[in-house]
């Protein structure tokens, strides 16, 4: 039977950055993964900070609490430059400002409430109007009325990121069990027993236990008889063929759900919220055509150069919804097993989430204020 | 003879009324098309808009694919750099949803018009359905019937052209809707798919539908296989039959199987000089004989015609048996020196040509299929996935019915069989008129099927030889064509834990191109499924994702032109 100090459940970007901090900590550490709805090997890479509309729009209820995360988004982004640079990785992290824009005044008045905002808590926010627009973003269709910048936004390619982690996990020696479920977690006596089932089928003995599942977490936490009310949320994406540099922010709508931007290999990669759906007996993440054409109508609408690409690949990824903020803690009832999951663009949060989740399991300040965050919040719901 | 002018880089070509460019640009000896990511030249490689190696800019619209685009007179067709610039100057159109597209209706849609297609549309029409055929090349006919351009109008070149002209206009007079033209862009649901035509998307609905999308040629890396003049053997086929146009006169042709014999001889009327024809299997050894004799009994008339090829090529080619095309580079003098010899090594001889042709076999273009949830099986001899069927072609979810080389490889007269017991079997389905005498056409169907099964196994018995994945390539050779992956890097990302092969996708890029990983991702799959132990089902392969093909964006919400 393997032996480690803490099991990490989920190999996403969160249990991750979580299992490069322990295992600089000199713990033992493995991380398992069923490879199945990883949110993390199918997401945009974009670096979100502003508040983005899509989850105002669908969960009007919980965008206070995202309001109160943002600054979390902009620590967020600077733990990925800071993760890269110490892994003296290529990321391809471009914080070269993101774009909301506005087809009419109303929208326009909408960012520019929401803009107001966002400044006093301290983000770096700028209406532009169709003039400044066409200057820094010349691009942008007529149908393009102002915009709101936020500087701090940008992307990086979660290809290259995930796989600077990977390398950095495997040099310090952390077992990476891929293709394989982690079916139970059960006190034995001694610590924790985990049944994995998949690829590496068996037992392993652990000290502690980090959910960093996604939307596997509360499954696994109702298990132990705690809830976390983690949501399989499939999203649709589009990839066009590479071409020439056209398109230099990361551009989002203010009403319709689109995000786009231009890889640093040339592909312009196409998504922001469009749903994908679940087939079959094992729950595959299946693209939906509806999507794909309601999608692109809109990217060619806002950048009319984009009609003359091709679009040659669609995928479905399973992003993790919950109430919009941060999972972070013990389990009640269970000091041993913490939850690891991020808020609305988690992808963004990841290294950082990793990082604060690494810290509370040893016993550490995490350097934000995660007050709000704790799995206690879902028992009194 | 020419009728249409049109220039390249800035030079007239000549071309003939109903060629492609890339038919055009061949015959006129420009073989150099598009720039590889990594720098140096591609040009025709599949001939059958799959592999995307043939990628011109044609007046400023970058990505467009020299071996379909038709040449027309007055266009200014330029070599593409990497990686394509859109026009400067476009519209957009207002945002459209999925509900806002035009839908065809039919009982059943047909997507693929070649032998299985045009057969199983024919039967369904026959039993009084409204049939819908959608065929992506601008003249229906497939690979095996490979129709003429009708702009060329030219006649049938023999019999298999005549065969097949006569299936559709069999089709068309007995009132079968077909879309030549229409690309299906990717599968909706059981009964419809998204397709485009002339610059719209469409959605084609039934009440069944058969997919018959056929196949295309296995990749087989090997050092220079990237090299402008290197190309399948389906392509220089196709670069006759349909559009009459030779792309050299000194030509080589290497691969496993019948295919390569008789475009061997096809180009030997058309008037080029066959250098050498280098089959990997040994063919003439004793224990093949049995399989011969079966090959002989199932089919006298197509073992013949195997006969009389390789009796042929003896005379006018040079014919070698159990030898392999080792590596391929351009030549002192201009052309390419392509070395052939035993795959296990040992002493090759190199011959000086203008085109190679590589036929190493077949991939089921089973995208569609796969998208679908229709569950797939491995067929170790093949080297292939085959799509689950009962005897009436219905696959594993209902109402998609499959025939051809799409669900494996198993020749024209399968496909042919198969068309019309899918056509027969679907109509019983959906309530057709099924008549006296089309049951008894599907029942001789069902006995021809039985027949030239028999005859494809003891075919592919005496043609066996070991299935060469990576095994030519050197540590240089680029695997995967559209991100210049190199078998070295491949490995190494295979090698490194245990990846599934959408990690090695993600690590290397290999597969994530324009042509959706079709010649490298069979190879990937294989290697890692023997490195990891693991079996060779479905997930096994890059995950089947849409659309089909690259699509523009323009075409596919409406406002593409044309
Ligand atoms: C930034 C970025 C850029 C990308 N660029 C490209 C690109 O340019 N081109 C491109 O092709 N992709 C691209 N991708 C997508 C890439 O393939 C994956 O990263 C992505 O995670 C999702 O791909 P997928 O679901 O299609 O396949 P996978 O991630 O490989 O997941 C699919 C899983 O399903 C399994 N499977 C296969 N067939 C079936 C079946 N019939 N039924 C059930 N399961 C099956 C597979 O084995 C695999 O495990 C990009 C991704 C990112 C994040
Ligand atoms: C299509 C798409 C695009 C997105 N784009 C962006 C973006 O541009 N920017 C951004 O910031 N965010 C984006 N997101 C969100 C982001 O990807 C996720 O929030 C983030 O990756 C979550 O990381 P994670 O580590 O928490 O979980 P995940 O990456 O989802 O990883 C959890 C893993 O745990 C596994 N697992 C679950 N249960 C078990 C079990 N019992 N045993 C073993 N393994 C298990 C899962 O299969 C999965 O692999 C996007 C999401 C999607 C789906
Ligand atoms: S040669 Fe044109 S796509 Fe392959």
């Amino acid at each position: 039977m393997r032996e480690v100090d803490v099991l990490v459940v989920g190999g996403g970007i969160v249990g991750m950055a979580a299992a490069l901090d322990l295992a600089r900590d000199g713990r033992a550490v493995a991380i398992v993964d069923d490879g199945r709805h990883s949110g993390t090997t199918a997401n945009a890479g974009s670096l979100h900070v502003q508040m983005q509309s899509r989850f105002i729009r669908l969960y009007p209820d919980l965008a206070p609490n995202v309001e109160r995360s943002l600054p979390l988004y902009v620590a967020g982004a600077a733990r990925w430059r800071e993760l890269a640079a110490e892994l003296g990785a290529d990321m391809e992290i471009k914080q070269s400002g993101g774009l909301m824009v506005a087809e009419d005044e109303a929208q326009f008045s909408f960012l520019a409430a929401k803009c107001a905002r966002e400044r006093a808590l301290g983000l770096d926010v700028h209406m532009l109007d169709r003039a400044e627009l066409s200057r820094i973003a010349p691009y942008l269709g007529e149908a393009v009325f102002g915009a709101e910048l936020c500087r701090e936004e940008g992307k990086l390619s979660p290809l290259k990121a995930n796989e600077a982690v990977r390398r950095a996990l495997d040099a310090l020696g952390v077992l990476r069990l891929g293709e394989t479920r982690v079916g139970t977690v059960a006190r034995d006596g001694v610590g924790i027993l985990a049944t994995l089932e998949g690829r590496s089928a068996g037992t392993l003995r652990t000290g502690k236990v980090m959910l960093a599942a996604g939307s596997g977490t509360g499954a696994l936490a109702a298990a132990l008889g705690v809830r976390i009310p983690t949501e399989a949320e499939p999203l649709h994406m589009n990839i066009t063929e590479a071409t020439t540099p056209l398109i230099g922010h990361l551009v989002q709508h203010a009403e319709r759900m689109i995000t786009l931007k231009q890889l640093g290999a040339g592909q312009v990669v196409i998504g922001g919220g469009w749903p994908a759906r679940f087939t079959g007996a094992d729950a595959f993440p299946t693209v939906d055509p509806a999507s794909m054409i309601g999608n692109l109508s809109l990217a060619q609408h806002i950048v009319p150069r984009l009609g003359a690409l091709r679009v040659i690949r669609t995928w479905a990824g399973v992003n993790t919804t919950a109430d919009g903020q941060c999972i972070l803690g013990p389990l009640p009832g269970w000091p041993e097993v913490f939850a690891a999951v991020p808020g609305d663009a988690g992808y963004t949060l990841g290294p950082l989430v990793g990082r604060m989740a690494a810290a509370i399991l040893s016993g550490r300040e995490p350097g934000h204020d995660v007050s709000r965050f704790g799995v206690e919040r879902f028992a009194a719901a | 003879m020419s009728d249409v002018t049109f220039t390249f880089e800035g030079h007239p070509v000549a071309a003939r009324k109903g060629q492609t460019v890339g038919a055009a640009l061949a015959a006129a000896g420009q073989l150099a098309l598009r720039e590889a990511r990594t720098g140096g030249a591609r040009g025709i490689f599949c001939g059958m808009g799959v592999c995307q190696e043939c990628l011109v800019t044609v007046d400023g619209m970058p990505n467009r694919r020299a071996c379909l685009e038709p040449a027309r007179d007055g266009i200014h067709v330029r070599r593409q750099a990497f990686p394509g610039e859109p026009p400067g100057a476009s519209r957009g159109t207002p945002p459209i949803g999925f509900a806002d597209l035009a839908v065809e209706r039919a009982d059943v849609v047909v997507i693929g018009g070649g032998a299985g297609g045009l057969a199983a549309a024919v039967a369904a029409r026959g039993c009084g359905l409204d049939v819908l055929l959608l065929d992506e090349r601008s003249t229906a006919g497939g690979q095996y019937f490979k129709q003429p351009a009708a702009a060329l109008r030219e006649p049938a070149l023999d019999r298999q052209q005549a065969d097949g002209a006569a299936l559709r206009t069999r089709a068309d007079s007995a009132g079968v809707r077909v879309l030549d033209g229409a690309e299906v862009v990717t599968a909706i649901d059981a009964g419809s798919v998204l397709a485009t035509r002339a610059g719209r998307a469409f959605i084609a609905r039934g009440r069944a539908l058969v997919v018959a999308t056929g196949a295309y040629e296995r990749g087989v890396p090997l050092p220079g296989w990237t090299l402008p003049g290197v190309m399948t053997t389906g392509a220089l086929q196709t670069l006759w039959r349909s559009y009459r146009a030779l792309p050299g006169r000194r030509i080589l042709i290497a691969g496993n199987g019948p295919l390569n014999l008789q475009v061997a001889c096809e180009s030997i009327d058309a008037g080029a000089s066959v250098v050498a024809v280098a089959e990997a299997a040994p063919l003439a050894s004793g224990e093949r004989l049995g399989a011969l004799t079966r090959m002989a009994l199932a089919d006298p008339a197509l073992a013949a015609k195997g006969g009389g090829y390789l009796a042929r090529l003896r005379r006018q080619s040079r014919l070698r048996l159990g030898v392999v095309c080792r590596r391929i580079e351009p030549a002192p003098a201009g052309g390419l020196r392509v070395e052939i010899g035993p795959a296990a090594g040992g002493p090759g001889e190199s011959h000086d040509v203008d085109i190679v042709a590589l036929g190493y076999g077949f991939q089921p273009s089973n995208e569609l299929l796969r998208a679908l949830g229709c569950a797939h099986d491995w067929d170790e001899r093949a080297g292939l996935l085959r799509t689950r069927r009962d005897a009436s072609c219905e696959t594993t979810v209902a109402g998609v019915f499959a025939v051809g080389d799409c669900c494996g490889l198993g020749g024209a007269p399968a496909a042919l069989a198969e068309g019309t017991i899918a056509g027969v079997a679907l109509a019983r389905a959906l309530g057709g008129a099924v008549t006296a005498a089309l049951a008894q056409e599907a029942d001789r169907a069902a006995r021809e099927l039985a027949r030239h099964r028999r005859f494809q196994a003891a075919l592919w018995e005496a043609f066996a030889a070991p299935r060469l994945g990576l095994s030519l390539a050197a540590a240089d050779t680029v695997v995967c064509r559209c991100e210049d992956v190199g078998k070295a890097e491949l490995l190494a990302a295979a090698a490194d834990g245990d990846p599934a092969i959408g990690d090695v996708k993600r690590r290397t890029r290999c597969g994530m191109g324009r042509c959706q990983g079709r010649y490298c991702g069979p190879a990937l799959a294989e290697h890692l499924a023997a490195q990891g132990d693991r079996p060779l089902d479905e997930r096994a392969f890059f995950a089947p994702r849409g659309p089909v093909k690259p699509v523009t964006i323009a075409d596919l919400v409406g406002g593409g032109e044309r």
